[in-house]
């Protein structure tokens, strides 16, 4: 019967130790405040704009999860500039609200240029983790 | 000690332990200073990366 017990015990140690590995963590907005609302709306109503300005090979997406301005024109200057700013908005609030710690607004950039990168149409401009720009 | 397995003793002093605390004496004027490790699980970001994005386009495509 004791032997039992140590076993079961053993087993949900180790279950549950595996559990974490098992399941992605669950990183979100844990408070939408006016400001993360703001930044994803504004995203939102100037994202036809980044697609166009992609596919034209004017800015491309960085591998630090920002857009960058690739001809340096005056519009897209502008643009580039207020969609990063929103960017830096959601990812700073998704490292502080999750307490990813001193590094975390780095991962969360990163995780975050690794979706463009798999995001981008065919013939946009992407960089690589090397810092290579490239035409996906 | 044998009406109680090993096994629950084990488990209540490691409640015990946990609900412990700690304080630590020294100088105020010179704090010291605790690098804690945060592990960041990189599938769980882009999860969440992805879902906002595909946010992002939709609201945008509409």
């Amino acid at each position: 019967m004791k032997k039992i017990y140590t076993t079961l015990f053993v087993l949900c140690l180790v279950l549950g130790s595996a559990l974490p590995v098992c399941k992605a963590a669950d990183y979100d907005f844990k408070e939408l405040t006016p400001e993360i609302k703001k930044a994803l709306s504004n995203r939102q109503t100037r994202y036809a704009q980044i697609q166009a300005l992609k596919r034209e090979g004017v800015i491309g997406e960085n591998n630090k999860g920002y857009v960058s301005d690739l001809k340096k024109d005056t519009t897209s200057t502008t643009l580039t500039a207020a969609e990063n700013r929103d960017r830096r908005i959601i990812y700073e609030n998704l490292a502080i609200q999750n307490k990813l710690g001193s590094t975390g607004l780095l991962e969360v950039q990163r995780a975050f240029a690794e979706v463009q990168r798999d995001k981008a149409g065919a013939g946009d401009m992407v960089q690589t983790p090397s810092g290579d720009w490239e035409k996906k | 000690m044998k009406a109680m397995p090993k096994i629950v003793v084990l488990f209540l002093a490691l409640i015990a332990l946990a609900g412990c605390t700690v304080k630590a004496v020294g100088d105020p004027n010179r704090p010291i200073t605790i690098n804690a490790n945060v592990v960041v699980d990189i599938r769980g970001l882009k999860q969440t990366a992805n879902n906002i994005e595909d946010m992002v386009a939709q609201g945008g495509a509409k």
